[in-house]
Formats: structure tokens, C-alpha cells, sequence
């Protein structure tokens, strides 16, 4: 491994670094450069720019030749990836292969990533259901984990922050354990979906909703956005492939281009973060490692403050990965904590079933969100013989098809002039808190390393005993709501799918108010490395129910302002 | 589907896989462009007979002008276990003797009439463990996917969402309630 440091330490020194791009990492280095900050983010795979970068996103059906679907090949080479629904002819160059970034599985734990500028920003559900303090009281209250060093009111000003950013469409739903927002005009339930949410008022009074989820999209209000760059979302439904109208959020469309814009962003695609560079003397980080991804060669940044914002779990590797005689162990990890006590959302059972009624209606156009059921379980007692609750995506759809039983030109007739209209189906999937244990774990594994050298991740993480109350409490009471509903042909499925194809993992560097039990502060700050800020998944206390996205950016744009306000001390 | 365009197109998306096969047409027949299957020319030519028979030209073009045969075997070539690839081949290789038994003549020589029922009843022949069962089981296996990729193949062509039923990148905001009765179905005559 050649040390090419040949530019000097000078021009390599940022005020701020930022490692990683996602989601979160580009709204700290927004927020940096929107306060004149000098930023440098760093981002292990390679670049992709806005639109010029989107080469599927205007392709026609006929135009992938196998039709969008992935082939066998690929599939047996790449278990994991193949598992994941996104992961399809249309934008498979946005996931990582399993063949090119191995990691241990100690138990199976199916690791979902996106290796490139904007990461899995581009390929997110942009779902954005905001936090309230019934999910940031949970682990005091029902005694798991440590309790949150922080509540809503801290977090609140900062969440109407990103939403307005990013833009949000939603409605202003009155449900106390799921705030309203800075909403853009919302998308309508279809007629169907209305039904099932009168239904459970009629059956359950105030306590179960179905709400159309709060999704990041730009419906209404182009003029704001056009600033960014960005346009009204089309509802094309192709946002994994990357939008070129900039309708959905993500770091290419909006945070990235922003920051550039500023001209205080320089922007280091192909970098893999080594370590951080750890200063004894002066008691601080003073920098970080990285290896060029083509060229191998090592070279040193150096900054005033450093975030990490790898996603959760390579958060939690590159912390592992930066030992030094004060920190033999991981950096900020005085107290052995780092890595553990990782959790994620379980997304293994589904509900589903056809509605008769309501047969005269059908629907048209397309539209970038559907239902959402929030938690209903244990939100102001407990209630159960399971800790938490689960929320739940709904949708009904129905759809117009061909018969295709006959042959030649009846079949081709019917192909054609397709009239069958079948019942309304209904679906519902479940997305469950799980609760953190020291038990779940990722660490490095001694003997295997990657193609740059670093150590693999080994990841240990696996479901529970309070995971199958869980499963076992979301099918019957979803079959139960279905039934009242009056839905018909209702099924329900525990897919058993391995923790990870959520990919919604967190922890491992957890928040808390003691340095003997977390591992950041209020801040976001390692509690025995305060120039050091973590703000992706990985600083997660406790899962809650829902996608976490939102609260990361929140936590992003919160934590850069304070290490602004810190700096000027 | 122009295959050599296809495959572009994967060698572009799974970031330069080489799948690019040599085109040795010479030796006995077999098509090297479906490296995973071992087809043949007058094999294919069945193929392609059948999937006229699935959907036939009229005034709206049919299987054979949009080359479905040809997608067939990429997506059974491409897309299929080794296993299910096995199967293809044995219901494709037995199918000649199949109708050559029932009909005592060749694909060829029926008419349109006799071919499409030949087709709707092979599709319903059961299969069991004996060697007999298995090959029938086979021919099912063939007859069933062959309809079914001639259908995707069909449906998803330039020509069907380009000039027939033009596919819509933008499908337009949402209505959640329309009412059957108010929508306008284009009658199209295949």
C-alpha cells in the first residue's frame, strides 16, 4: 500500500470532514457549507451526478432485455442483493454485489447497500414519518437499552427543517404519536383505502389509523424547489432507477448540488475510509485515512471536526477499524460497547386479501406513496405479552388484465382489449421495533479483509422471542381488522426473511446520557471524542417503528449546527 | 429484441459481464448465441412456429414479425436455473414426436385450427415418474413457458408500446376513485 500524500497537509485540510454521502452525511455537509464551513465528504464508491448518472431512468419496458428481470447468473452469484425487491435489471448498478464487498455472516444477516455518491438515498422508500415521544420514552419506560439523551422538543425544530428541504407531502392527521409536519399538499387514499380507515374507526374508535404515509416527494409547491433544481414528482414510480425531474429527495437531486453550490464542498468520490486519525497530544481527532478504491494508495485529510456517516453498520467498522494506543479497542470505545447492541425493523409478516365491494371503482394514475398504519401497541401502557409495537404499510389496488387462457387470435383479441377486472386486493406488511441487545453485534473479523485490505464485518444479529410475539400479534390482528373490514380470500405470510433485507439497521454507537453505557452524547459527539459526531442509523438508541431516515437527516442537520456553534466557542 | 443490442445492453448494466458469445454457426446446427441451452436451428424454427401459432399476425403484427422466438431463448438462456433450462430442452426436443404420435403428421403440415387445439391439449397432458410421464411433463413445462415468455415478449416489444398501446413514462396524478363505466377503452382490433 503506497503512501501518496504528495499534495501538501495544507491543501489537504478541511475545517469539516464528512465521511459518506448518504442520506445523512450530505445534510451535514449541506448545513456546513450553507454556514461558510470549508467541507470535505468523502465517499467510497464512485461518483454519480445527478441525472447524467441515471442511465435506466428513461428507458421503456422493452428496453431491458430481460424485462427488468435480474438474470440466474447474477442471482446465484449475488444471494444476498437478489433478495432485496429493488434489486432488479433497472437499477442494479446502484447495489453493491455480494461477490464484490464479502462480509461474515455469523448468523444470516442480509447487508442491503448502496456503494456510490447519494448511497442509498437513490434507492430509498422515502417514507418520512417523523419520531414523537412515545418512541423517545420507549426505553425508559419499558426498561431496554438506555434511555435517549434527547426528547422531541430538541429534535422538532430540526425535523421541520429537513421536511421543508426535502419536501414532504402529507396531511395534517392529528395523531399524537405521529407528529404533523411542514407538509406539501398529500396524495389522497383511493376509494378503498378510505373505506378500510372508516372501518377501523367504526371498529376501534380513536386508537387505529390508516393515514396516506407522509412520503418524500414534491407535490405541490414546484416554485421553492426549483431552487434545487427540482420539479414536481411525475409519479412515475421508476425512483430507484434516479429521477431526473429531482421529484423525490435524495443527496444527487438536492443536498449534494446544494452544497456544491456554495463552492465551500469538495466532493471525494472513490475514497474508502481506512480509520480516523486519532491524536494523542492533543487529546482530538485530527483526521482520516482513506485508500483510493482504484488506485490503492493511502492518503491523509485532516479537519477541525469529522463526521461519520458511513450508514449504520460500516459506521460502526470504521469506528472499529481506528485504534491507537488510547483507543486499542475502537475509537470511543472506553467502555467495549462499541458495535453492540445493534437492531434493525422486522418486516416479516404480510396480510393480504381481496375486497368485493366498491367493484364499480377502479383507479388511475400513479402516485409515489400508499397507506400507513401507525403503531397502535403499547403507546401509552404496556399492554401485551411483547415489548412495543409494530406500524404497518396498507394498499389496495385493482387491476385490469387479459384472459389468457385461449390461443391465437381470441388470445391476441383478448391481449389486446384486456376488460377483466378482478376484486380489490388489499396488502399489508408489518415494520416492528426490535429491541437492542448486547447480543446483537457487528465487529471485525481477525483473519478476512477486503480488497482494500480492511477487515471484513462480521455480523451477529438475529431475531428474538418478543420478534415472534410480534409477528405472531401483527397477523392476527391485521387478519382481524381485515375480516371486520369485510375483506375476503385473507392470507397471511411469515416470509422468516434474515434480519437486514429491512434495511433499516441501527446502533452499534448508540446515544445516551452515560459514558459508561453509550457511546455519543446529546450531540451526537463521542462522549470521550467530542470532535467526532455520528448522526446516521448508527447512533441509534432504539429502533421504533418508523423509517428512520428522516430522524438521521433531522440528527444530521442538529449535529452540524452545533459543531458550528462549538467551533466558535 | 436485436440481440447483439441486448446484450449491450447487459454487458452496459451489469458493468461489462462479458456474456458475449461467438456466433459458430457451423458446427451441427446448434445456436451459439443461447450458450446455456443446446438448440438448434430447425429447433428454433419450431420455437417460432409455435409462438405464431400463440399469437398469429392480422392486421395488428404477431409474435413471429416482433421476434419473440428470439426472446424466448435469451430469457430461458438467461433467466432460468440449470434445471428448469433442462426441462425447456427435453419438452422442445420431444415435442416433434409428440405431434408426429398424435396427429401423424409434422407441426408444419397442420393447419391453424388443428395446431391450436394440438397446443391447448399438449398443455393439459399430465405427467408422472415413469419415462413416458416425464417426457410429457416436460412438453408441458415447454408449452406452458413458451406461452408465456411469447405473451411477455408480445406485450413488452417496441412495436406493442410504441404504436399499439403506447406505454406512458408519466402516467399522470392519481384518481383513487374512477368509476369503471367512465373510463374510455380503445377497442383495438388484433
Amino acid at each position: 500500500m503506497a503512501n501518496l500524500n504528495i499534495r501538501s497537509k495544507q491543501e489537504r485540510t478541511y475545517q469539516a470532514i464528512v465521511i459518506g454521502s448518504g442520506i445523512s452525511g450530505a445534510w451535514a455537509a449541506k448545513e456546513f457549507c450553507d454556514l461558510g464551513v470549508k467541507t470535505l465528504m468523502l465517499e467510497r464508491g464512485r461518483n454519480v451526478e445527478h441525472i447524467k448518472d441515471y442511465p435506466t431512468t428513461n428507458l421503456l419496458p422493452y428496453e431491458f432485455p430481460h424485462r427488468n428481470q435480474i438474470p440466474q447468473e447474477i442471482q446465484e452469484a449475488n444471494p444476498v442483493i437478489s433478495r432485496c425487491y429493488a434489486f432488479r435489471e433497472d437499477a442494479m448498478h446502484f447495489f453493491v454485489k455480494d461477490t464484490d464487498h464479502p462480509y461474515v455472516q455469523e448468523k444470516p444477516f442480509d447487508w442491503i447497500r448502496g456503494y456510490q455518491v447519494g448511497g442509498k438515498s437513490l434507492l430509498w422508500a422515502r417514507q418520512v414519518q417523523r419520531w414523537s415521544d412515545f418512541d423517545f420514552d420507549g426505553p425508559a419506560r419499558d426498561g431496554f437499552a438506555v434511555d435517549w439523551p434527547i426528547r422531541y422538543k430538541d429534535i422538532e425544530k430540526w425535523y421541520s427543517h429537513v421536511e421543508k428541504f426535502a419536501g414532504v407531502s402529507g396531511f395534517k392527521d392529528g395523531i399524537p404519536h405521529l407528529p404533523d409536519g411542514e407538509f406539501l399538499p398529500g396524495y389522497e387514499l383511493n376509494v378503498v383505502e378510505k373505506y378500510f380507515a372508516e372501518q377501523l374507526k367504526k371498529h376501534y374508535g380513536n386508537d387505529r389509523h390508516m393515514i396516506s404515509a407522509r412520503c418524500a416527494h414534491i407535490h405541490g409547491n414546484a416554485e421553492y424547489y426549483a431552487q434545487q433544481g427540482r420539479a414536481m414528482c411525475q409519479n412515475r414510480n421508476l425512483c430507484q432507477r434516479g429521477c431526473p425531474f429531482g421529484g423525490y429527495f435524495s443527496s444527487n437531486s438536492s443536498t449534494i448540488p446544494w452544497a456544491l453550490k456554495t463552492g465551500n464542498l469538495t466532493l471525494r468520490p472513490d475514497a474508502v475510509v481506512h480509520s480516523i486519525i486519532y491524536d494523542e497530544e492533543k487529546g482530538k481527532a485530527t483526521g482520516v485515512r482513506i485508500i483510493d478504491r482504484l488506485t490503492k494508495e493511502t492518503e491523509e485529510f485532516y479537519a477541525d471536526v469529522i463526521f461519520v456517516n458511513a450508514a449504520a453498520l460500516n459506521t460502526n467498522a470504521i469506528l472499529l477499524n481506528s485504534t491507537s494506543n488510547r483507543f486499542p479497542n475502537g475509537l470511543g470505545n472506553d467502555n467495549g460497547l462499541l458495535g453492540k447492541f445493534v437492531a434493525f425493523h422486522n418486516y416479516r409478516a404480510r396480510v393480504s386479501g381481496e375486497y368485493e365491494g366498491h367493484s364499480e371503482f377502479t383507479t388511475s394514475g400513479g402516485r409515489p406513496t400508499s397507506g400507513y398504519f401507525p403503531r397502535f401497541r403499547n403507546v401509552y401502557k404496556q399492554e401485551t405479552d411483547f415489548l412495543r409495537g409494530y406500524a404497518a404499510g396498507f394498499s389496495a389496488s385493482r387491476g385490469v388484465g387479459p384472459d389468457t387462457s385461449g390461443i391465437g387470435m381470441d388470445l391476441k383479441n383478448s391481449l389486446l382489449n384486456p376488460d377483466k377486472y378482478g376484486p380489490w386486493r388489499v396488502g399489508s406488511h408489518m415494520m416492528g421495533e426490535t429491541i437492542p441487545k448486547e447480543t446483537n453485534f457487528v465487529a471485525l473479523d481477525p483473519n478476512q479483509k477486503d480488497e482494500w485490505g480492511m477487515p471484513q464485518l462480521r455480523i451477529s444479529v438475529d431475531y428474538d422471542d418478543n420478534d415472534e410475539k410480534m409477528v405472531k400479534d401483527y397477523i392476527e390482528q391485521m387478519t382481524e381488522m381485515f375480516t371486520k373490514a369485510g375483506f375476503t380470500n385473507i392470507q397471511s405470510a411469515d416470509s422468516k426473511q434474515a434480519p437486514g433485507l429491512d434495511i433499516h439497521e441501527m446502533g452499534g454507537v448508540r446515544m445516551g446520557k452515560d459514558p459508561k453505557t453509550s457511546l455519543l452524547n446529546a450531540n451526537h459527539q463521542l462522549h470521550a471524542v467530542p470532535n467526532v459526531y455520528v448522526t446516521d442509523g448508527a447512533s441509534m438508541t432504539s429502533t421504533s417503528t418508523q423509517n428512520p431516515s428522516l430522524t438521521y437527516m433531522a440528527f444530521a442537520a442538529r449535529a452540524a449546527h452545533h459543531a458550528v456553534a462549538e467551533s466558535k466557542k | 429484441m436485436n440481440r447483439r443490442h441486448a446484450l449491450r445492453h447487459i454487458a452496459l448494466i451489469s458493468g461489462g459481464l462479458a456474456l458475449i458469445p461467438s456466433c459458430d454457426f457451423s458446427k451441427d446446427d446448434i445456436l451459439a448465441a443461447y450458450k446455456n441451452l443446446k438448440v438448434t436451428a430447425s429447433q428454433k424454427a419450431l420455437l417460432a412456429a409455435i409462438s405464431d401459432t400463440i399469437i398469429p399476425a392480422g392486421e395488428i403484427k404477431g409474435a413471429l414479425d416482433l421476434e419473440v422466438p428470439d426472446f424466448i431463448l435469451v430469457m430461458v438462456n438467461d433467466c432460468f436455473t440449470k434445471e428448469n433450462q433442462e426441462k425447456f430442452t427435453a419438452g422442445l426436443t420431444a415435442f416433434p414426436d409428440y405431434v408426429k404420435e398424435s396427429k401423424g403428421k409434422k407441426y408444419n403440415e397442420l393447419s391453424t385450427k388443428e395446431k391450436e387445439q394440438l397446443i391447448l391439449d399438449a398443455a393439459k397432458l399430465e405427467g408422472d415418474d415413469s419415462e413416458e410421464g416425464k417426457r410429457k411433463a416436460a412438453i408441458v413445462y415447454f408449452l406452458n413457458s413458451t406461452k408465456r415468455f411469447t405473451i411477455q415478449g408480445y406485450m413488452a416489444s417496441e412495436y406493442i408500446q410504441t404504436e399499439i398501446i403506447p406505454y406512458s413514462l408519466i402516467p399522470g396524478e392519481y384518481n383513487g376513485a374512477v368509476l369503471i363505466t367512465d373510463l374510455q377503452k380503445p377497442r383495438i382490433n388484433g
